[in-house]
């Protein structure tokens, strides 16, 4: 096929669509067929979580000279949104490492922390996480109460992190902690003395990553291990709760390309009163609303991913991506279920399942109510306030 | 050691067909390479690399004959760790087997080759020509359809089985040689170059290009040739008469029970 004007929001170079292709392919081979039984089991297939160290996918924001694929947002979007087509469980675990982590790590550890951490987290050795909400703070996220205090050369961490991806078998995590009321990174290896995590939340779906919390009970941390300045937490977060948006946006839109392809070929085939069901206007409309919608939320996270990056800041962007792609993977899903009856509601077919894991998109990474109320204050000092 | 690997592309054989104008309309084809050719680089790729190390025991050159603009395939299998490739600029619409072939054997004799790997059909037209006629005119020994191949690297040779009708012949082949490969190729344990540890089980199929491989392919040398650099005349002696979708199947009858079956089944279509 010629290429289509359009293709270049979707695959703005040659490595972009190569990019796509190769894990189209890997996802097609080695990721659907355990989807299933690791969502049943509510794991997070380990070997599997290795292959895409084999791949490259792990650094994929990471410049080259430090051991990445150094490539850019749109990459990460790609990556993310056709995983999800069909484990959008292994995908969260992917995200909570690759971005969460290794993206957030890359950008504001020293040479020395990234000689030690980058080449085990890079390759899949190491599962890592972060570590951001708290048991009484979520959205309210400034309201997290763990402490750092300084001890000697290194610090002492008390508080407790929940809901943290990738927490049952993360072997490092970056956790914020306030140091005297300033929010200051850290990373934390599992075996560090005072250190531990729960046991593993079970969760209603993206059953095939696991959570838990991180505890620290007089935690001792080594001094080397503070990422940036003192106080310069808040500044990290900000900046990669971008790309974590825009990626989770992509998740979703994963999802309901995915869901869109199952109820439009099950439409075709499914007979009622002698004719295919989508001969009926109503299904019609669930095949066509979900396919527009589908096709909305896809350029709108594309776009927005083009203008993401360590050098430019674009927080009503990603907020906006989210808030539009996360409904519509859930409603998509939804759609997909009615079209199918019954059989959508079976474990048989995939859509149960992504309909389970479609709903966190509304909630993880920041909930549509937080996005609205940064979408606000935002637009807000932009536009009414000159 | 230099071994050649060819790779066509086609319209890929998993969408539908469509006819237009008497002929085949590919006008919103997606271009796939053709499978049998990652089977052959894949192949070359095994024997090149020892696993487990980073010693490279062959030089793995990708052909690809078409326009110079059309060249994604050639740059997915640099993707997927071929070290440079060649570029035989011409209209592939206009070159019938003999001539492609004429342009394989003029790139190998060149490169000063010792080994081609080549699907053994590909699947657009599933010729199943060009490996065997590059072999006759360069007169080296060919080994077709090979399901498993083992590298003497010491007596320059190469064991190859191959799956016949009545079980697996086992050639030997001194090179330079051409080989053609089947689906069987693939399996874990098909490719064995003597370095890497004999029990070593690759993943079956062809390998996915890495993401380090994605960023690395634009960097190696391709260098584009034209059918004159290398002496062969283009043209074609086979001609497209006409393209026509098989005609429709009637459909069937039901039957109500088996005497009525048998019945049609021995008067009206007289098969028992
Ligand atoms: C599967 C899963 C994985 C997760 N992974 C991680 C992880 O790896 N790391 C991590 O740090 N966190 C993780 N989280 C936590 C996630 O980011 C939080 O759940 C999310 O930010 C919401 O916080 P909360 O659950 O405390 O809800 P709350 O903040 O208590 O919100 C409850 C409700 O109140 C609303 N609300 C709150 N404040 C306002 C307001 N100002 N205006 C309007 N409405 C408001 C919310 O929108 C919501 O509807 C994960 C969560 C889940 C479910």
């Amino acid at each position: 096929m010629e290429r289509l004007a359009s293709d270049l929001l979707f695959n703005p170079t040659e490595e972009h669509r190569m990019l796509r292709q190769m894990v189209a392919d890997f996802a097609a081979r080695e990721v659907e067929p355990q989807a299933a039984a690791h969502d049943a089991k509510g794991e997070l297939n380990v070997p599997l979580f290795r292959r895409l160290g084999d791949l490259g996918l792990l650094g994929i924001t990471i410049p080259e000279a430090d051991g990445g694929a150094g490539m850019d947002a749109v990459a990460a979007v790609i990556v993310h949104h056709e995983l999800a087509k069909y484990d959008p469980g292994f995908t969260l675990a992917y995200l909570a490492h690759s971005m969460l982590f290794v993206n957030n790590f890359y950008h504001c550890s020293n040479a020395e922390q990234r000689s030690r951490y980058l080449p085990r987290v890079l390759s899949g050795e190491w599962v890592a996480g972060m570590g951001m909400t708290e048991p009484g703070a979520g959205t309210d996220v400034l309201g997290m109460t763990t402490t750092a205090v300084r001890d000697g050369d290194g610090w002492v961490l008390n508080g407790t992190k929940t809901y943290i991806t990738n927490g049952c078998e993360g072997h490092c995590f970056l956790v914020y902690a306030k140091v005297e009321g300033r929010i200051t990174a850290f990373v934390v290896d599992r075996d560090c003395p005072g250190f531990r995590t729960s046991n593993h939340i079970d969760k209603l779906g993206m059953r095939a990553s696991t959570m838990s919390e991180l505890i620290f009970e007089d935690c001792k941390v080594p001094g080397a291990n503070v990422l940036g300045e003192v106080g310069s937490g808040l500044t990290h977060m900000m900046r990669n709760l971008e790309i974590e948006r825009t990626t989770l946006a992509a998740m979703s839109v994963g999802i309901a390309d995915r869901c869109v392809d199952i109820m439009v070929r099950y439409a075709e085939e499914r007979h009622a009163f002698r004719q295919s069901i989508n001969r009926f206007g109503q299904i019609q409309r669930y095949l066509a609303d979900g396919f527009a919608m589908t096709e909305a939320a896809k350029c709108l996270v594309y776009n927005v991913a083009r203008d993401i990056g360590p050098d430019v800041r674009n927080r009503v962007g990603s907020d906006a991506a989210k808030l539009f792609a996360a409904p519509v993977g859930k409603q998509v899903a939804d759609y997909a279920m009615q079209v199918m009856g019954g059989a959508g509601y079976c474990k048989e077919f995939p859509v149960e399942r992504l309909w389970r894991d479609a709903k966190l998109l509304e909630i993880g990474g920041g909930t549509i109510e937080a996005h609205q109320k940064n979408l606000t204050k935002d637009l807000t000092a932009l536009l009414a306030r000159g | 050691m230099k071994i050649l690997v060819c790779v066509k592309r086609i319209p890929d054989p998993d969408e539908s067909l469509k006819f237009a104008g008497g002929g085949l309309d590919y006008s919103a084809s997606k271009w796939v390479p053709n499978a049998f050719d990652e089977y052959a680089i894949e192949t070359a790729l095994r024997l090149a690399e020892v696993v487990g190390g980073t010693q490279r025991l062959a030089e793995v050159i990708v052909l690809g004959i078409g326009p110079e603009s059309q060249r994604q395939q050639l740059t997915q299998f640099l993707a997927m760790g071929a070290d440079r490739g060649i570029i035989v600029d011409a209209d592939p619409d206009k070159l019938d087997t003999a001539t492609v072939s004429k342009l394989i054997a003029a790139v190998f004799k060149k490169e000063a080759a010792d080994l081609l790997i080549a699907g053994k059909l590909s699947q657009d037209n599933e010729g199943g020509q060009v490996p065997q006629r590059v072999a006759g005119l360069l007169d080296v020994p060919q080994a077709s359809f090979a399901a498993t191949v083992e590298w003497d690297q010491a007596a320059k040779a190469l064991t190859v089985g191959r799956e016949v009708d009545d079980g697996v012949e086992v050639k030997r082949v001194p090179l330079p040689a051409v080989v053609s490969v089947d689906l069987r190729i693939v399996l874990p344990k098909s490719v064995k170059n003597g370095s890497t540890p004999a029990t070593h089980a690759y993943q079956e199929g062809p390998r996915l290009a890495s993401l380090k491989g994605i960023t690395m392919a634009k960097r190696k040398p391709v260098a584009v040739l034209k059918p004159s650099d290398l002496g062969v005349a283009v043209g074609t002696n086979e001609q497209v008469v006409g393209v026509a979708a098989p005609p429709a199947r009637k459909a069937g009858q039901k039957v109500k029970t088996v005497e009525e079956l048998f019945e049609k089944l021995t008067k009206e279509a007289k098969v028992i």
